[in-house]
């Protein structure tokens, strides 16, 4: 479970040159609330630039938020970092991979590092080796892999400790259509797992598929927050892309 | 402390299968030394092997015929007589003469009155192997005419020698060559180690950024501090490494190189003892963290590997003018500059290899040498912590 209220980021930079320097504080997100459920897939969607990844960023413990409180798991953030890196596994477009090492050695960074026991990792880490097709090149350094093998030791390092709340900010991105089948039935089985999922995509298609809940985020404040089913409802578009769009440009 | 210790083995791990980092880290400054000296050996011999075949083309005027004997004693001396309205100063340009040596043209009256004659020398100064031989058959010249007054004068020679002096060294061989050449060493493996401190941190701080790896790290259940520890100790001891394979190429040259001179040799095997090293690697560790923390707090905000570089490298000029200034005159190690980093390195090692450090000043680098390493620490963890600077 995740909820965060009035959940705010400020960025303060310097302008100016020489002695004149000018300070400027802006809010990447301003006073965010919605709440993920366990067992539900929520889509967290917005233009570039709106806020998406701050706002993950924050419930991930990787940024300090301005104001506002989030809790995960049962763990309200402002708690400690580390309680909530432990219960979350995190992947956006920035979380690479150590490109001189390998998927086995990968993992057992991740494994070690958040305390499995040895038994349990060994048995995690070949189920999803297995489910994600990364028998074949588990021993071949990140660095010389494709982009669609490197996509899913990604996935496996996020799930490695069974976390029970998953950020996945568009996960199948550039991955053919076959990559990206096996990384959605992953999600779902997260889902059907009663595990928390926060999903991000400008794939529309994808999110119909997997969402249960949606926000939509633009400007740095949520715009829309309900259900899918009801967003479906309300949708005033042929489709979802274009319902999207419209909603953001009222905004 | 586990997680420092994964978090090192991961990092060393990375840079270890770096090619760039083998290269610059290990196989460069094992080799540097060992080639230099062997090199260095090697080019001064030839130098010292040619300047003695180089012939030497001397104009002379006026000259009397015993100097002119002199002269071509040695089968060298291409020797020309010329008269005095020459242009000396074009001859040399053009390289007929590389000398030439103008007697006066009463020489004779000069040499039968027992006065002193001027002898004018045109030379050019840059030309240190002609001047050389010039000044040596000059001074050889000389004492032939001096011997040649005394006996005419028939003065006995103890009475034309009022004074011999007798140098009795008190100083020991290993002292002399420890203050003398004891400032290189610091030289050398210092500026080794600052390189390989940099491509370290660079590629653990920045090199993530460009990865896209930082976020990952950043992600796991550890503190901010232990990953910053993490990657402050693997640079510094990507800086240490190349340091202590410095002084080991030094050892290697020393036992497998021939042609060094034997005091040399002896003097310099005695200076790098065992105790002596430990000295000297002892402030190398403090150093080297002082180095890793000042330089990934320069690096934390830079966003691309040349932005790093161009944040990073201006310090090296503080580091060579310490350096330089070590190898001063007149700069000792006092109680005034043992506070003062890298200069106190310099100057201790000189003293650890002279083998007259005073144990007290040297505990107090020490300590120095750790505060500043502490200090460098605590600002890079703040700008690691910077979210603007690390995530940018």
């Amino acid at each position: 479970m995740i909820r965060i209220e009035n959940l705010t980021k400020s960025f303060t930079s310097k302008t100016g040159k020489g002695f004149k320097k000018e300070t400027v504080t802006v809010n990447a997100v301003n006073k965010v609330s919605f709440e993920c459920k366990p067992g539900r897939i929520f889509s967290l969607l917005g233009p570039n630039g709106a806020g998406k990844t701050t706002t993950l960023r924050m419930i991930a413990g990787i940024i300090d938020p301005t104001a506002g409180s989030a809790v995960v798991d049962h763990v309200d953030i402002s708690q400690g970092n580390d309680e909530v890196k432990k219960r979350i596994g995190f992947l956006t477009g920035s979380t690479g991979l150590y490109q001189r090492l390998n998927a086995d050695e990968t993992l057992d960074f991740f494994g070690k590092l958040y305390r499995l026991p040895d038994a349990v990792y060994k048995e995690r880490k070949e189920y999803l080796f297995e489910k994600l097709g990364i028998q074949d090149f588990r021993k071949k350094k990140l660095g010389q892999m494709s982009t669609g093998m490197k996509q899913k030791v990604s996935i496996a390092r996020t799930l490695i400790h069974d976390p029970e709340v998953l950020i996945f900010d568009e996960p199948t991105s550039g991955l053919d259509v076959i990559t990206a089948d096996s990384i959605i039935d992953l999600i779902r089985e997260s889902k059907e797992n009663n595990k928390t999922v926060i999903f991000s995509s400008h794939i529309m298609s994808e999110v119909d598929l997997l969402c249960d809940d949606l926000a939509i985020i633009s400007k740095g404040s949520i715009i829309y927050n309900d259900s899918f089913e009801n967003f479906k409802k309300e949708m005033k578009a042929d489709n979802l892309t274009q319902e999207f769009i419209n909603r953001v440009k009222e905004a | 402390m586990r997680d420092l210790l994964l978090i090192i083995k991961k990092e060393l791990k990375e840079l270890l299968r770096d090619k760039k980092t083998i290269i610059n880290s290990i196989v460069l400054p094992t080799l540097l030394i060992p080639i230099l000296m062997f090199g260095g050996i090697k080019v001064s011999q030839m130098i010292q092997k040619s300047n003695q075949q180089k012939k030497v083309k001397i104009g002379l005027v006026n000259a009397p015929e015993d100097f002119k004997n002199l002269a071509e004693t040695d089968t060298l001396n291409q020797i020309s007589e010329y008269s005095v309205t020459d242009d000396f100063k074009a001859l040399i340009e053009e390289e007929t003469i590389q000398t030439a040596i103008v007697f006066p043209a009463d020489w004779k009256r000069h040499m039968d009155s027992l006065s002193t004659a001027e002898v004018s020398i045109h030379r050019n100064g840059t030309k240190d192997n002609v001047n050389g031989r010039v000044s040596k058959l000059m001074d050889v010249y000389t004492t032939q005419l001096k011997e040649k007054r005394i006996a005419f004068l028939n003065i006995p020679t103890e009475k034309m020698t009022p004074l011999v002096q007798q140098y009795v060294e008190v100083g020991e061989q290993k002292e002399l060559i420890g203050k003398r050449i004891g400032g290189f060493i610091p030289y050398i493996f210092i500026l080794t180690m600052w390189g390989g401190c940099l491509l370290a941190a660079i590629d653990l701080v920045t090199g993530e950024k460009e990865r896209k790896t930082i976020e990952t790290t950043l992600s796991l259940p550890i503190s901010k501090f232990s990953v910053l520890m993490g990657k402050a100790i693997v640079a510094s001891l990507l800086g240490f490494i190349p340091a202590l394979l410095n002084l080991t190429g030094l050892i290697i040259g020393l036992n497998f190189i021939d042609d060094i001179p034997d005091t040399f040799k002896i003097a310099l095997t005695e200076m790098l003892s065992p105790q002596s090293i430990i000295m000297i690697l002892l402030l190398l560790i403090p150093f080297s963290l002082f180095l890793a923390g000042l330089i990934i707090s320069l690096v934390a905000g830079a966003t691309s590997f040349k932005e790093a570089q161009s944040k990073a490298s201006p310090i090296i000029i503080l580091i060579i003018i310490p350096l330089v200034m070590a190898l001063m005159p007149g700069i000792e190690f006092t109680w005034s500059t043992v506070f003062i980093p890298v200069l106190n390195i310099g100057l201790g090692v000189k003293e650890i290899m002279a083998g007259t450090i005073n144990i007290g000043m040297y505990a107090a680098m020490l300590i120095s040498l750790l505060v500043f390493a502490v200090l460098a620490i605590y600002f890079s963890y703040k700008k690691f912590s910077d979210e603007n600077a690390i995530l940018s």
